[in-house]
């Protein structure tokens, strides 16, 4: 494979992720692993298992982004998740709208115009409730397994009312609906709904424009993007690989940085 | 057309609202008179002429319904002047009460939220998230909110006022008449302030007379003014029924009772009101009836009401023998009865509504705690820390270390905000009030 | 990345400890001064230095703790630890004016359960301006006065008060022209604030070589490259700043309540108290200050389009009611004027946060 031109590299809380793409953008290789806590090291082993992947032994142009985007020393540039995500969004699903993205560490809402440009956003970075570490902390106390975490809560015939949308009330609650004998399915989907309706709050704050897209780990649960339908009354739509639009939206700015211009979806 | 609306509105507004109204009264105190509908293993029911309050406010709402019709309307702030624009004939509505109307009916979360994803913050005094939520959407318990020809803030209860009250006079375009009292640091307020509240008071006055479309009447401003200090005398009067033990009338029930007091003083019909609640308080003193069926310990509450859990909060400390028998923030609408002075309206009003508990310092606070401690025999103190109001809550720390070490009264601070229930830990309260009451039974 | 500017070394600015011990030995009283509106020239009269309190950051604010509820802002928190930790010791009186609920509480607090070892003075701030405003701000100013001479065992005479008014108006008129033109001097962001933020301790004399200084350095040729307003309470954490230069952007004009909402024009009456009051209450439109919303979003809007600014940074302390409230209407007003502009919400003891940052970051990028 030495058709890729360039590459992203986002360094989330929770996962590092890399891309390349070829030309006209279109994404053709890409890495995910659990972040660790010695980021540099991981990320020389990442960029290092990029080459080998692909032949190409620089593994350049190459921009970062997410929460260790500054530790990535390889890099030419470092972005924003914010206009990363806008990019990769945009090439993926060729239209403007407003972007949802649930990460490990904050969350985002970001109003796109019709270009993809950026035209507002909203960051919830101060509150571990509007974010995937709420529901990985929930889950693991419940003894549910993350994967099944959406598909649980989709099941539950009952929901069970957290009136705590903060993450620490919120684990003091559920203790005390288990000890009245509430279920773990109806908590569970009482935890999806008071997520998302967080969310719906940020949405509100930059204005929904549809259509509403879902990206980050969160969208491969089923239940977020099922309940954020019901509460916005939207039709959700969920990009391939939502979990790598960060590092994808870095890897087409580096394509651009060499003057190329990504195409269509 | 038009007229035929009007006179649906006048029918629904007068006649046959104020009739279902009655007819809804009087079945509640049959049910009252009979003792049923009342469940409660500790808690005595409530005042019979609890339903009679009600429908007092609820006949206010209804007429406001259609206030916009034929009066002019003012939303105006809970310790304002208020007796200026009752003599304007203005139709009055305590956006702060009408939030507490929201609290309770558990519908506060809801509207903050319409506020919070207009862009105001969580951190913002959630009386005035809940209002401007139901602003922006329209929604609200009490049917429909006439829109203000006024607004008229007084800062005396906190400087959040002013900010909201801009947002407000912003979005409805609707002119502002603010009446800015100086906090008052020391035992008394220097000359200059009260000189500068009067003045304003006076200068407010044709303003207001220009937007009610009438001049003001010195004679009726007296009457206002005396039906006012008599309404607040006997509420004062009915509080302090509650020295004897068992106190008559808890401090839950008196969160829902003072309504008049606030939002109608300076009518004739509130006056009836607390003089027939002073006769039944009396009577249940009489036949040695408690609010709390087996009162063991008596409590004071400062700061708001936790409003959307005013009934488990008394039923939770009813359960363990504890009533809530004075607190600071009923008896701010009883203790300025003094001040008022019909024959000097002007000046009496500006000390009045220079001396509520919220415009003094946090000293200040703590005497009056004090002395309600001795004045009710009280053995315990819930200081309710309010995230939302800043200027009642600040100094708690100070004011339980010193009651707790200066009157051995032992005082616990819960953690809450009195209209937004996500702020309110149902399981941790339970515990520490549980707690609470194990340490006063020793 | 701003290679034309700072080649010049920067005028250097004392250290308050230093210029405290100076202005005792020579027999002066050091006033430490809370946010936000005082009068300057009372204070001077007196020969008291005074030295403002904004926080200060990154003080232990767990001192506060036991006194303070954790829903209060971390200025008025900051001030009580630093006061509880000895911070200030070298001050002689505490002047606490009116800003809003948390500092009215504090300064009740001081007055009732902490009563610190220096007086404290309370100042209170109208909110209803001119007439009735202003004269009441002048009695609280004729009853400030009073105290002070009872602290000081002094009483200036009245052409003494208003010499000292005359002299503070020079340094208020610099301090507006050193504002104004901003967009050519040779400084970046942090080094602007580094220096005129040497308003709030400096002695008059001090203050004007200073700002005079700042005014002689060399004009920048090239405009700066994303030129942005920032609005609330005060730039801190100063690192705020700094990331602002790193992004290569760079702050042209301010609505900080600390800085551009107090370039107070003088006053007119002849009457000290009254020239006093009348300037205080003559700066730019402040929140506090209970200025209607549609004057601020005028103000902001005048301020960015003067200055060709491409958005602006509302920079909030978080828990600060009064700028709270007025955001959602200014930022829609600022919208619909085809202005960007974003919220970073700010604690004074965390250093800035990579949230924080990141959100900066992409503003800019956003604007760019």
């Amino acid at each position: 494979m030495t058709g890729i031109r360039a590459w992203g590299i986002d360094v989330g809380s929770s996962t590092t992720k890399i891309v390349g793409v070829e030309a006209g953008g279109t994404m053709c290789l890409h890495l995910l692993e659990d972040s660790e806590p010695r980021a540099e090291e991981q990320i020389v082993r990442m960029l290092q298992r990029a080459a080998a992947a692909s032949g190409d032994q620089r593994v350049r142009p190459l921009v970062a982004t997410g929460y260790g985007r500054k530790l990535v020393q390889q890099a030419d540039r470092v972005v924003t998740e914010i206009t990363c995500h806008a990019r990769g969004a945009y090439r993926a699903l060729g239209h403007g709208g407003t972007l949802v993205d649930v990460g490990g560490q904050d969350s985002k809402v970001i109003k796109l115009g019709p270009q993809g440009e950026v035209l507002d956003f909203a960051m919830n970075d101060k509150c571990a409730a509007g974010t995937g570490r709420f529901l990985e902390n929930t889950c693991r106390r419940l003894g549910v397994d993350l994967e099944r975490l959406g598909e649980v809560a989709l099941a539950a015939r009952d929901e069970a009312t957290l009136s705590s949308t903060c993450t620490v009330f919120a684990e003091s609650e559920i203790v005390s609906l288990l000890a009245h004998g509430v279920g773990v399915e109806p908590i569970l989907k009482g935890l999806h709904r008071a997520l998302v309706q967080r969310l719906v709050a940020m949405i509100h704050t930059v204005g929904l424009t549809p259509p509403l897209m879902l990206s980050g780990g969160v969208a491969r649960n089923p239940a977020v993007a099922r309940l954020l339908e019901a509460e916005t009354g939207e039709t959700v739509v969920v990009p391939p690989h939502p979990q790598l639009l960060g590092a994808f939206g870095a890897a087409l700015v580096a394509l651009e940085s060499v003057g190329e211009r990504p195409g269509k979806p | 057309m038009k007229a035929l609306g009007d006179l649906r509105d006048y029918a629904v507004a007068r006649v046959v609202g104020p009739a279902a109204l009655r007819v809804q009264r009087w079945g509640n105190q049959w049910r009252a008179w009979r003792g049923s509908g009342w469940e409660s293993a500790y808690l005595a029911p409530p005042l019979g002429v609890a339903v009679r309050g009600k429908e007092m406010v609820a006949r206010h709402w209804l007429a406001g319904r259609y206030a916009n019709r034929d009066r002019k309307v003012a939303w105006i702030t809970s310790a304002a002047p208020v007796e200026l624009l009752h003599a304007l004939g203005f139709f009055i509505v305590y956006p702060e009460n009408h939030g507490a109307i929201c609290g309770a009916a558990r519908v506060a979360v809801d509207l903050s939220c319409e506020a919070e994803n207009a862009g105001y913050s969580r951190d913002l005094c959630s009386y005035a998230r809940t209002d401007l939520g139901s602003l922006f959407s329209g929604r609200t318990p009490v049917g429909r909110l006439p829109m203000p020809d006024l607004l008229f803030a007084c800062t005396n209860i906190c400087q959040t006022v002013l900010f909201w009250y801009r947002v407000l006079a912003h979005q409805l375009r609707v002119p502002l008449v603010l009446i800015d009292t100086p906090f008052v640091y020391f035992e008394t307020a220097p000359e200059h302030a009260v000189a500068y509240v009067q003045r304003q008071i006076e200068t407010s006055v044709p303003v207001l007379e220009k937007i009610a479309g009438r001049s003001l009447g010195m004679a009726k401003l007296k009457e206002t003014g005396t039906l006012s200090r008599e309404a607040a005398h006997l509420w004062m009067e009915i509080m302090q029924r509650n020295a004897h033990q068992p106190a008559p009338i808890s401090v839950v029930d008196q969160f829902t009772l003072m309504a008049p007091v606030v939002e109608m003083r300076g009518e004739p019909a509130t006056v009836d009101f607390y003089a027939a609640m002073l006769r039944e308080v009396d009577g249940r003193i009489a036949e040695g009836v408690g609010a709390v069926k087996d009162e063991r310990h008596r409590l004071l509450w400062d700061n708001l009401p936790i409003w959307y859990r005013l009934k488990d909060v008394a039923e939770m400390l009813g359960a363990g023998g504890a009533a809530l028998v004075a607190s600071t923030y009923t008896n701010a609408w009883g203790e300025l009865a003094d001040l008022i002075d019909p024959e000097e309206p002007f000046e009496s009003m500006a000390r009045t509504y220079l001396y509520p508990i919220l415009n003094r310092g946090t000293g200040h606070k703590l005497k009056t705690m004090r002395r309600m401690i001795d004045q009710y025999s009280l053995d315990g103190v819930l200081l309710h820390s309010d995230r939302s109001c800043k200027p009642y809550s600040i100094g708690q720390l100070d004011q339980r270390d010193r009651l707790a070490r200066e009157t051995g009264v032992p005082a616990l601070l819960l953690e809450a905000d009195h209209n937004d229930s996500r702020c309110y830990s149902e399981a941790q309260v339970a515990n520490r009030v549980a707690a609470f009451i194990e340490t006063l039974e020793r | 990345m701003q290679p034309d500017v700072n080649v010049a070394p920067l005028p250097s600015i004392p250290r308050r400890r230093d210029l405290a011990r100076a202005h005792h030995e020579r027999g002066g009283l050091v006033a430490a001064v809370l946010p936000i509106h005082y009068p300057r020239a009372l204070l001077r009269a007196f020969g008291i230095l005074p030295m403002e309190v904004w926080g200060p950051p990154n003080v232990d604010a767990a001192r506060a703790a036991s006194r303070l509820q954790p829903y209060v802002c971390s200025i008025v928190r900051n001030a009580l630890s630093f006061l509880e930790s000895g911070g200030l010791q070298i001050a002689d009186l505490l002047i606490v004016p009116h800003a809003c609920d948390s500092l009215q509480g504090l300064g009740s607090v001081l007055l009732d359960f902490v009563h610190p070892a220096q007086p404290v003075l309370p100042l209170y701030l109208p909110r209803n301006p001119a007439p009735e405003g202003t004269a009441f701000l002048a009695d609280e100013f004729r009853a400030l006065h009073q105290r002070l001479a009872e602290v000081t065992q002094r009483t200036p005479s009245e052409s003494e008060l208003m010499q000292a008014i005359l002299d503070e108006e020079v340094a208020d008129d610099l301090l507006r022209r050193v504002h104004e033109q901003r967009p050519t001097l040779p400084l970046t962001t942090f080094d602007f604030y580094h220096l005129v933020r040497a308003r709030e301790f400096l002695p008059l004399d001090s203050f004007v070589s200073l700002a005079r200084a700042i005014l002689a350095m060399p004009a920048v040729k090239s405009p700066p490259k994303i030129p942005i307003v920032l609005s609330g309470i005060v730039p801190e954490p100063m690192d705020m700043l700094r990331a602002v230069d790193e992004l290569g952007a760079s702050v042209i004009a301010d609505d900080l309540a600390c800085c551009g909402r107090r370039l107070y024009p003088a006053g007119r009456s002849r009457d000290p108290f009254m020239r006093l009051a009348e300037s205080l209450l003559g700066g730019s439109p402040d929140s506090t200050r209970g200025s209607p919303i549609q004057d601020r979003l005028d103000h902001l809007l005048g301020l960015a389009h003067s200055t060709g600014s491409r958005g602006v940074v509302f920079h909030d302390v978080k828990f600060c009611e009064p700028e709270l409230f007025d955001l959602p209407v200014l930022r829609r007003g600022l919208r619909d004027a085809g202005l960007p502009s974003i919220t970073v919400e700010v604690d004074l003891n965390d250093a800035v946060s990579h949230q924080a940052r990141t959100r900066l970051e992409a503003f800019l990028e956003m604007i760019a």
